[in-house]
């Protein structure tokens, strides 16, 4: 599956500010790992030491909430992922 | 319950937005009757807090425990120069009373915590979230879900922007979505343009709200990106398990 994965700014640190990625994936775990495979360190910006996304965080698929078991949920060819952090100025 | 009058002066001060179709006199009444507290008097509560009192908000109680800073004028507009090292809810109430003597203010010097929160937004029918911090963020929301208040939340980055509304009972709140909240290093970028967007979608979300007219950003997030000029809508999920409104689960 090809799926287009789009970065938070806030993340773009470990994209050398890339926005938008194509990645491939038969769910958003498998994007996320191939996402770190073309942007090494990226996963530790989107998951904690266990492996489960980060509370801050949240990955849309074609703009609906992917949460709960994020990273088992399927994804089908031409989706388009959002990672999202929140962010907390006021 | 007897609505309030409307003075020949507010037919005059509120003609423009009396004139909107789905608002009417009837709208103007209703804002005259409400209360709203907006918690954080910086880049966000300060337009925030303009608008309500410019729409004519009966009652707006703004709370911050900070002190105005030379640093925070490139975006909390309700601060002047001349206010440097006031407590800020004075600094805004001064003001607003004067933009709009005719509806009542209060201001309170507090800093937010989970053992005044409930408090401080009682008896209010929405609260703005203008706070700089998470931890206040994440207490006035747990308090608005416990008050079943409205809460409408708002965050900024440097140019990027989020909000949604939050009914308790009915949306997601803001813990079911994100638990909790990144450590922040040191102070983050902003522009003023930023939180001024932010608050003003905000202040629409609350006159629709307590009005009963058209869509409200409810169960959805609005992102915005003042660099790239992009404004996402997406829709959040509930979580069951949300510690702060599991329970409240229709």
């Amino acid at each position: 599956m090809s799926v287009k994965v789009r970065i938070h700014p806030l993340l773009q640190e470990f994209t050398g500010g890339q926005e938008v990625a194509e990645v491939s994936g038969r769910n958003v775990g498998e994007c996320l790992d191939h996402l770190e495979i073309q942007f090494p360190g990226i996963k530790r910006g989107l998951c904690d030491k266990r492996g489960k996304v980060l509370n801050y965080l949240e990955i849309y698929i074609n703009s609906e909430s992917s949460y709960p078991e994020e990273l088992t949920k399927s994804v089908n060819d031409g989706d388009e992922l959002t990672i999202v952090i929140l962010v907390g100025g006021g | 319950m007897k609505r309030c009058m409307l003075l020949e002066s507010d037919l005059v001060r509120y003609g423009r937005q009396i004139l909107y179709p789905n608002f009417g006199e009837e709208g103007q009444k209703e804002l005259k009757e409400s209360h709203v507290a907006v918690a954080g008097l910086g880049g966000l509560g300060s337009p925030a807090s303009i608008y309500l009192a410019c729409a004519g908000v009966g009652h707006i109680t703004v709370v911050d425990d900070d002190h105005v800073e030379l640093s925070n004028l490139n975006r909390q507009i309700l601060h002047w120069e001349g206010d440097i090292g006031e407590k800020k809810p004075l600094s805004a109430a001064q003001k607003l009373s004067q933009l709009n003597p005719s509806i009542e203010v209060t201001p309170i010097f507090e800093r937010i915590t989970e053992g005044n929160a409930k408090d401080i937004i009682k008896g209010a029918h929405a609260v703005i979230d203008g706070m700089d911090n998470f931890e206040g963020r994440f207490i006035l929301n747990s308090a608005c879900v416990a008050e079943g208040i409205p809460f409408i939340h708002g965050g900024i980055h440097g140019l990027l922007g989020e909000i949604t509304t939050i009914i308790p009972g009915k949306t997601p709140c803001l813990a079911c979505v994100f638990p909790e909240g990144p450590k922040i290093p040191g102070m983050i970028p902003v522009f003023g343009v930023t939180p001024a967007l932010i608050a003003i979608l905000q202040v629409t979300e609350v006159i629709k709200y307590l009005v009963g007219f058209g869509e409200l950003l409810t169960g959805k997030m609005l992102y915005t990106n003042g660099e790239t000029m992009e404004f996402a809508l997406v829709n959040l999920t509930k979580n069951p398990d949300c510690k702060v409104c599991g329970g409240n689960r229709k």
